[in-house]
Parts: structure tokens; sequence; C-alpha cells
């Protein structure tokens, strides 16, 4: 029961606070005391989660839908990891917030409709069937689009009419799957290693099954940004504000991530998939897309949409360590999931610290600023060191099991294709990233040296920055307590 | 099937007059027309339950010199939905009428698709 | 009339009677005081379908009051069970929001001294709307039928703009086509069957099915009595009068048209269907599959007109016109899943569509009355209820969880499955892109009305004052949505229970 009312509290403190802070827009003069009250909202909310977290696993029923459909809530070990890297990264992302939006008009929408997303994202991480899922996976998108159109230029507006329609075709694609597996018994709640439904058990329709998964697959990858549908990620990420893009490409495309997860893992079993064609065609999927990814990163000029391209590469890594069916590709994924998100979240918002004091958005300009702003291009090469894989930053060992598991697939070519692909891309990672540290910091010829003043950024930002540095390199050279939880959670899952 | 058009010659008759009826209703675009072929419509109807009511050298359903046989009156159920059926159609010619008539103070024309020309016309200034 | 047994029994005659006596009354009464008798009817009716609900939903069967003296088969009656008087409800409830949250604009749209008839009209068409409800006979039916359409369009046509004739005499012309089909089918059931009262007929029928005679005229009679009525209820490829009517009609008319009228018909058919004919000989007939490929057409076209639509009312009008498509799939389906399906989506989309309607209108009074989307951009701000009330309407018809849409999807959904072979993977299929295309039109109308790209400036400070009868409406109408969405297994339930009472 406790637990039933800390995940309200969780889910609902963020939900209301946003919602009031929308309907009274404008009507708290004192920013100073709005920025705390709204920091106090979500680390109340991060408390909770975390206090929710220390309970035993479990389920509850929160209201009874139909007679064979309910909205479930649950906690495991995927929760608590989804969760506990939701709530962290969007507190800092929201005390980021509160010097950027300085630069931003109507900060209130902002943090309005961010509140609201905060509690939709603890509702979907701690969905316990399907329908909940696909519930709040679509107030996710709906209350994220006013994060994308904040700006409500016609470049924003169109952005986030593409999200929007690609978000939607994708979820529906996802919920055509849902039924179906709800037609079949499965309204039922998750379980870890899925149900093992053998594809015999639906009548000779098992092609069926199989057609279905790789639909939801595909659509619930939208959100991640799998080929084919990941051409919105690119065009709404940058439009969005520095924070803003942070969080969507840290933590909201992962939600496809954690989708994907639950219906594999959770509701059919990864034994249904392993040696199909849907395994076959979501590994090269996911291949394209890392490879794509990268390439169209390094070719792009603009930072903002570099690094949006770069979450394209970057989340098909875990959506193909997750595709291998393996512990060690889950082992792989999942971190590769927190260690993602931390640096990403961090580029962005050394990307909205270079916009903020500079107003340079293309790599051309960004010549020389490791001078001006030395502590933020640090975090900026760490992560991006990070990225990588360069050991021992955290990336090197996301990047391991990643291989491990593809090798251990014992699919054909995949076996070796899988570590290929991921090495070019961390070459191609390397070549659109680095030079950017490399350029900052030694601008060589040309460069007025005259010209040089300090624009560091102030704490509020700084300090993000910072400890999203500081996980992203501890992480990478004390990881065991970390890699141990995941291998008992992939271990749960896949036999 | 002679002999079985011939005795009911006249249900076929009012199928024939529906169906012409119809087609007026549905296809001319004068309006005046289109409600007399409304009205040609309607009364194949009453024509064809009329005609199945009727039984032979039998009287109409009015009680007549005390006679209270059932066997010396034709169907009289078909006769009341007749005369149902009659009001309603009168009230929707009614209604049609008026339309008709408020349609073409407005726009001077009865062909349907003329008003139609001239009502977009009158949108655009 | 006969003293029923139960007092509550003779409500549904009652309520019948009510409504048409109130439309007589307010014959010589202006306009405020016909509003208040109307207001008052509508409650009255209201209140007397739900005591009538609960008695039979805890006495477990229909009852049958026979009106006048002569018993069966010579004499009328009216039945009601479960179904019957959870629709009469409904319809009654929405009935009333509508009336409420438009009474504001039936005031500024009709002239003065017709606004009394317009109110005799709209007590007209609710006892016609009930008496198709309750019916047991198939020439009563037909007699409301036809009230029903006279009632609708003079509700159109009291308006006395130009639109509005025009739209007015479209709407007749198709609805008496189909009249007229319907009533030549009547006129040969009777002819071969010799009774108009629905069950003498059916058994009349059975026997007439079993011995295999007249099987041709049985397929006509099916045919012409099925198109006749799905031509009045607007599927596809008939509907070509619904965007013009909904779209110029005063914005009570248009939401009472669309969520209801259109409805009756189809509750009608389904009467015959199971009563007269015998679902059965129906399915044995292929009719449905006549239906159920023209409902699939109506679902997609439907929904392509209203991403083509350039102002807002047209879009919702096509709206109807996919959503009627997905009634008659779900009749189409064969299945009894299939027709608990088809009803529930009746409810949802009476309620949703009012209030779509009702939100667009106070859209657009707060943009210069400009219907076309550019003038609504940033209306949610100016009028923020319309634009909540908008806002619930979509996401309802995109089908977002916990609300009423989403169930009907549902039921949809798992009706597909169970079907027949051939249909499944079709029906599957046009569901899903039906559903997209809806989602399309809808969420980015929610887009434009909640963001003020670049107004036009002289919308940029109007403000609205909205009446407490439309805050009301608007609100109750949010709700009832939400219950249908979260509270739906009693009442799916309830309406498997009020079919087989139907039969």
């Amino acid at each position: 029961m406790t637990a039933m009312y800390l995940f309200l509290a969780a889910m609902l403190l963020p939900m209301l606070s946003g919602l009031f802070l929308l309907f009274f827009q404008g009507k708290l003069k004192n920013r100073t005391l709005k920025c705390i009250l709204i920091f106090l909202v979500m680390a109340l909310t991060a408390g909770l989660t975390v206090r929710l977290m220390c309970f035993e696993d479990y389920q509850l029923v929160l209201w009874h839908l139909t007679d064979k459909l309910d909205i479930l809530v649950r906690m495991d070990n995927m929760t608590r990891l989804f969760a506990g890297m939701t709530v962290t990264a969007w507190t800092l992302g929201g005390v980021f917030a509160f010097e950027y939006m300085k630069h931003e008009e109507k900060e209130d929408r902002y943090f309005g409709f961010y509140l609201i997303v905060m509690g939709v994202l603890i509702g979907l991480d701690h969905a316990g069937n399907l329908i909940t899922l696909y519930l709040f996976f679509e107030l996710m998108t709906l209350s994220s689009l006013p994060l994308v159109l904040h700006t409500l230029t016609h470049d924003a507006v169109m952005a986030g009419l593409k999200y929007l329609f690609y978000s939607v075709a994708g979820a529906f694609l996802a919920l055509f799957g849902i039924f179906y597996l709800y037609a079949h018994g499965a309204g039922l709640p998750f379980c870890e290693g899925g149900y093992l439904m053998v594809l015999d058990a639906y009548s000779g329709s098992g092609k069926m099954t199989l057609l279905v998964l790789m639909l939801m697959i595909v659509g619930f990858g939208t959100k991640a940004g799998m080929f084919p549908l990941h051409g919105w990620l690119p065009t709404a990420h940058p439009v969005a504000p520095a924070p803003a893009s942070a969080v969507l490409s840290g933590i909201i495309t992962k939600s496809g991530v954690l989708a994907i997860i639950r219906v594999v893992f959770y509701t059919v079993g990864a034994d249904v998939l392993r040696g199909s064609w849907v395994q076959y065609t979501w590994m090269t999927l996911a291949l394209i897309t890392v490879f794509m990814g990268s390439m169209m990163a390094y070719k792009e000029q603009v930072l903002k949409k570099r690094l949006a391209y770069s979450t394209v590469s970057q989340v098909s890594y875990i959506l193909f360590g997750l595709s291998v069916l393996n512990q060690d590709g889950m082992v792989g994924a999942l971190s590769h999931f927190v260690f993602h998100s931390v640096v990403k979240d961090c580029l962005f918002l050394v990307a909205g610290v270079i916009i903020y004091k500079t107003g340079k958005k293309t790599v051309k300009e960004l010549t020389g600023i490791g001078k001006e702003m030395p502590i933020t291009m640090w975090c900026f090469t760490l992560v991006s060191i990070t990225l990588v894989g360069i050991p021992p930053t955290s990336g090197f060992i996301s990047k391991w099991y990643l291989a491990e598991g593809s090798l251990q697939t014992g699919i054909g070519g995949y076996a070796w294709f899988g570590p290929v692909v991921l090495l070019l891309s961390a070459m191609l990672t390397a070549g659109y990233l680095l030079p950017i540290s490399i350029q900052s910091f030694f601008p060589g010829e040309g460069y007025h040296y005259q010209e040089l003043r300090k624009k560091e950024p102030n704490l509020l930002m700084l300090i993000p920055m910072l400890l999203f540095t500081a996980a992203a390199v501890v992480f990478g050279m004390f990881p065991g307590r970390f890699l141990g939880f995941l291998q008992m959670t992939a271990a749960d899952v896949i036999r | 099937m002679g002999p079985n058009l011939w005795a009911n010659i006249d249900e076929v008759a009012a199928v024939i007059l529906f169906g012409i009826g119809f087609t007026t209703l549905l296809l001319h675009k004068n309006m005046i027309k289109k409600i007399i072929g409304l009205n040609i419509m309607d009364t194949a109807v009453y024509l064809f339950l009329a005609a199945m009511g009727y039984v032979d050298n039998r009287l109409a359903p009015i009680v007549e010199n005390g006679v209270t046989d059932v066997d010396a009156y034709i169907n009289p159920i078909p006769s009341g939905l007749v005369l149902t059926g009659i009001v309603v159609s009168v009230s929707v010619t009614a209604l049609m009428l008026s339309l008709t008539i408020r349609l073409y103070r407005k726009y001077h024309s009865l062909d349907l698709d003329e008003i139609l020309i001239r009502m977009q016309k009158e949108e655009l200034t | 009339m006969n003293l029923a047994r139960n007092f509550v029994e003779n409500f549904p005659c009652f309520s019948i009677v009510l409504c048409m006596v109130a439309g007589i009354l307010s014959t010589p009464i202006k306009g405020n005081h016909a509003k208040r008798i109307t207001l008052l009817v509508v409650i009255l009716v209201t209140c007397m379908s739900a005591a009538t609900f609960l008695y039979v939903v805890s006495t477990g069967t229909s009852f049958v009051y026979t009106m006048g003296k002569y018993p069966a088969p010579w004499g009328n009656e009216i039945r009601a069970g479960v179904l019957e008087t959870m629709l009469a409800t409904v319809f009654s409830l929405v009935m009333l929001f509508s009336l409420l949250g438009g009474m504001d604009h039936v005031f500024k749209d009709i002239p003065e001294e017709k606004i009394n008839l317009y109110f005799i009209l709209v007590d007209l068409l609710l006892s016609s709307l009930l008496a198709i409800i309750y019916t047991n006979d198939l020439f009563t039916g037909y007699v409301f039928v036809e009230i029903n359409t006279i009632a609708a369009c003079g509700m159109i046509m009291i308006r006395k703009i130009g639109r509005s004739l025009v739209a007015a005499t479209r709407y007749m012309v198709m609805s008496l086509i189909g009249s007229g089909l319907f009533l030549i089918g009547l006129a040969m059931l009777y002819d071969i069957t010799g009774h108009l009262l629905m069950e003498n007929a059916h058994l009349v029928m059975n026997q007439l099915v079993q011995e295999g005679k007249y099987s041709v005229p049985l397929l006509v009679i099916i045919s012409f009595i099925t198109v006749g009525l799905a031509i009045k209820s607007g599927l596809y490829p008939f509907h070509s009068w619904m965007p013009d009517a909904y779209g110029y009609s005063t914005v009570s008319s248009s939401s009472i048209l669309s969520s209801l009228v259109s409805k009756s018909y189809i509750i009608l058919l389904i009467k015959i269907f199971y009563r007269v004919i015998g679902f059965d000989n129906i399915v044995n007939s292929k009719i449905v599959d006549v239906l159920f490929v023209f409902g699939l057409a109506g679902m997609v076209m439907g929904s392509v007109g209203a991403i083509m639509a350039k102002d807002i009312y047209r879009m919702i009008a096509f709206s109807s016109v996919a959503q009627i498509g997905y009634v008659y799939m779900g009749i189409g389906l064969e299945t009894e899943a299939g027709m608990v399906a088809a009803i529930f989506h009746i409810l949802t989309h009476a309620i949703t569509k009012s209030l779509l309607f009702l939100a667009a209108k106070g859209l657009n009074n707060v943009s210069g009355r400009k219907r076309v989307f550019y003038a609504l951009q940033g209306s949610a701000f100016r009028n923020p209820l319309a634009g909540v009330a908008f806002l619930v309407g979509s996401l309802s018809m995109v089908g977002i969880p916990m609300l009423s849409g989403f169930i009907s999807k549902l039921l949809f959904a798992t009706a597909a499955l169970g079907a027949a072979r051939e249909k499944v993977l079709i029906t599957l299929i046009v569901l899903a892109v039906s559903t997209i295309l809806n989602a399309i039109y809808f969420l980015h109308t929610v887009v434009r009305i909640y963001t003020p790209v670049h107004v036009p400036e002289e919308f940029k400070n109007v403000h609205v004052r909205v009446s407490k009868g439309a805050a009301l409406a608007v609100f109750s109408l949010i709700c009832m949505n939400f219950i249908l969405g979260l509270l739906s297994q009693p009442i799916t339930d309830l309406i498997q229970v009020g079919i087989a009472m139907f039969a």
C-alpha cells in the first residue's frame, strides 16, 4: 500500500506542479523563489523515486480499465535503472535550465511542461503491462511536444509536427501489436523472461506473431531513432532549447528502448525471436542506424544537429546490444544506456553553454573557445573520449560488452560484422567529436589572442556538467558494482 | 412468369413508377421536378400497398348496413398505412416546396447546380 | 393506455408523448419560455429513461408496452430493454448538453420570431428519436423516421443564410431517397409476412425461410431496407450532404444531428436485423458484407477528406463520416463482439462529436467567426475552455487510454481478431491506417490551436465570456467521456445483455 501512495506521489507531484505552473504563468514574480521551488519539486520527486526503489520488487494495480486490462505499476531492476537515470538527469537538466532559460522567453511554460514530462516518465518507467506503457508513452509524446515547440518559430513548429507525426505513427504501429498480443492473452503483467509464448500456441499464426513483433520493434524504435523512422530526431532535437535537447536525447529516446525491452524480454520472451528473421532484421536495422548516424554526424556542421545524429547512432548501439539476445549484449546495452545518457546530456549542456555565452552554433566557429571556457571544454573532451570508447572511460566498458555479445550470437556473419561496424562507428565518433576539442584548445594561426575573455558560465550551469563528466569517468574506473547489478538484471531476463 | 406478371400487374406498375420517381428525385437538377419525382415515388408505394390490400368484389373497410362480417371488406390495414403515408408525404412535400421558394427568392433559380454556382460566387464577394 | 404492472413501465410512452405535447404547447409561446419548456422536458425525459433503465436492469428482461386497447398482432407496441433504455438515457443527456452548450448561438443565429419554432423542432426530434429507439412496429418506425428527417431539416434551415438552405435541400433529397427505399422495402415485407409488429413478422419470416419460399423477394427486401437506412445515416458514398449540413447550421443543430440523428437510423437497422429478419438470415444474405466493405471505405475516405479539409467544421464532419464507417464495419463483422463494439462506438461518438462541435464553435467565436485554420491559430489561449474541450475530444478520437475512444478501438480490434478469417487482416489494416490518419488531422489541429505563431492582429486581444450553461455542458461531456473510458466494463457487459434481450 505504501508503495502505491509513494508511487502516486512521485508521479503526481511533478505533474501537478507543472500544471500549476502552467496555469499561473507569470504570476510568481520572484524568480529565485520560483527556481528554488521547482528545484525542491524535482529533488523531492527524485527522493520519492529513490525511496520507492528500495522496496522489494512489487506489482500493483492502479485501476481496472476493463475485466482483462488493468493499469499496472511494477518495480524491478529495470525500473530501478531507468527511473534512477531519469530523475537524476532530469534534476540536473532542470538546474542547468534555471540559468539557461534567462536567455529564452516564457520559461514558466518550459518548466511547466518539463515537470509534467518528469511525472509521465516516472509513470512510464514503472509501467507494469503493455497498456500502461502505451498510455504513458503517448502522454510522453504529447507533453514533450511543447518542449520542442518552445521557441514557436516556424522551424520549431514544423519540427514539432514532424516529431508528433513520427511518434504517433510509431506508437500506433506498436498499438497494433499490443492489441494483437492482448487478444492472445497478453494483457498480462510483465514477467521476467516473458511468457515464452510458443508460436504454435497461436494456432498456426506464428508468422503473424513474428510480423507483429517486428512492427512493435519498429514502432517503438521510432522513439529511439532507429532506421527507418529516425527522420524526426535530427530535426526536432536541435530546435528545442538546449536543456530540453539534452533530456530529449538522453532520456526520452531511451523510453523507446525501455518499451522494446519490455516487449521482447518481459512479455514475449527472447527465445521466440532467437534465430528468426525478426532478429536478423532488427540487428541489421540497428547496425545501419549506427553507421549512418555516425556518417551524418561527421558531415554535419551545426553543433546541435551533429549531436542529434550522434544520438541516432548511439541509441542504436543499445538496440543492437539488445538484439543479440544474450546476457553480455544486454549488459552492454544497459550500460551504454547509462553512459550515453550521461555523456549526451553533458554534450548538449555544453552546446547550450556555448550558445548562451557566445551565440555560436556551428562547429567552425568554435576555434579557440577552449581558451575562453576551459572547464566547459574539458568536460566536453572527457565525455567525448568516453563516447568514443577509449579506456579507462566508461564508454569502453559498454563497447566491450557489446562486442562480446555480438561475437556470441552465433549468427553467421553478424558475429564479426557487428564489432566491425561498432569499431568503424567509434572511429567516426572520434572524428566528429575530438576535432572540436582539439580546435578549441589549439586554435592555431589566425586566432586573436588579444580578444580573449573568460566566458566561463556560472555555477548553475557548471555543476550539472561537472557531475555528468564525473559520472562518466568514475563509472569507467570503478564499474564493479554497477556491472554486477546489470549482470544480475540480464541474468533474470535471458536464460 | 407471364401469367404471374399479369395477375400482379398493379404491383408491377407500382414498382416501375417507384423506379421512375426515384430516378427523377435523384438525377434531375430542377427542384420542382425533384419534388414531382418524390411524389411519384411515394404515390407508387401507396399504389403498391393499396393493390396489395385489395380483394376482389369486396367493399371498402367502412361498416355499411351493419354488416360486420370480416369477409365483406378488403384488408383495412394497407388503407390505414396509405392514409398515414399520404400525411407524411404531404408534410415532406410542403417542406421541400418551402425550401424551393426560399432558394428561388435568394438565388433566382430552380436549378440546383446553378444555385450552387451562385452561392459560391456570393461567398467570394 | 393500459396501466402497466409497474408505474415505471409507462415511462417510455410518457417520454414520447411528453415531448410531442411540449412541442405543440410551445407554438404560441415566445422564444425564452419555449427554451425553458424544452430544457425541462429534456431533463424529465432523461430522468424517466434512467429510471426505466434501472428498472429493466433489475428485472433482467425487457417489457412490452401496448399502445392503445388492441393487443398484438393488431395493435401497436413499444418495447424497452436494457439497450433501448441505455441509448435513450445517453441520447437525451447528449441532447441536453448540446442544447445548453449552443444556447447562446441559438439566440444569435436564429431570427427572434422563429426561436420558439426551433425549440418545437427540438421537441419533435427528441420524441421521434425516442420512438425510433423504442418502437416495436415497423410502420411506426417509418413514420417517426420521417418526422426525424423533417425535424432535422427544419433545424438546419432555420438559419436563413444561403448555405444553410442549400445544405438543407441536399440533406432532404438524400434523406428522401433513403426513406423511399426503406418504405418500399417495408411495404414488400408487409406483403410477404402480413404483419407489422416485429415479433410477429419475425415468426412468419422464419417460417418462410425454412420453407425456402420467397427467397428472392426476401433478398430484395433486405437490400432495400438496409440501403435505405444506410443512405439516411450517411454511410460512404452517401455522405456528401454531411459537411455542408453540419457546417452551416447552428451549433446545437450540428451537434445533435451528427451525434444522434444519424445514429438513430443505425439503431433502427440493427433492430430490424435482430428482431424482424433474424441475424442468421442477414448473414446468409451477404448484405452485411456490403455494409462491411462500405464501412471500411468510409473509414479511410472520411479520414482522407478530413485531412484535405480547409476549415474546422468540414474536418469534423468528415471525421463523422469515418466514425460512421467504423460502426458499419463493426456491424459487418457478423459477430456479437462486433455488434457490441459498434454500439459502444455509437455511444462514444455521440458524446465526443458533440464535444468537438461545441469546442469548434467556441474557438471559432474568438477568431472573428472565421473557420479556416489560419484564423484559428492560438485560439485555445483566447478561449481556454474550448481549447481544453477540443483537446479532450481529439485525444478521445485518437485513442489515448483512459478516454472512451481507446476502449472503442480496443473493442473493434478484439472483435476483428475474432471474426471470419477473410475479414481479420483487412479490418486490422484499415483500422490501423484510419487511426493513424485520424491522429494526423486531429493532433495537427490541436497543435494549431495551441501555437500562436502568426496570429492575425485583430484577434490578439479578444476574450470571450463563456456562459455558465455552456461551461456546464462542456464539462459534463468531458466527464461522460472519461466515465466511458475508465468504467467501460460494466457498460460493455450491459450492452451485451441488451443485445441478448434485443432478439
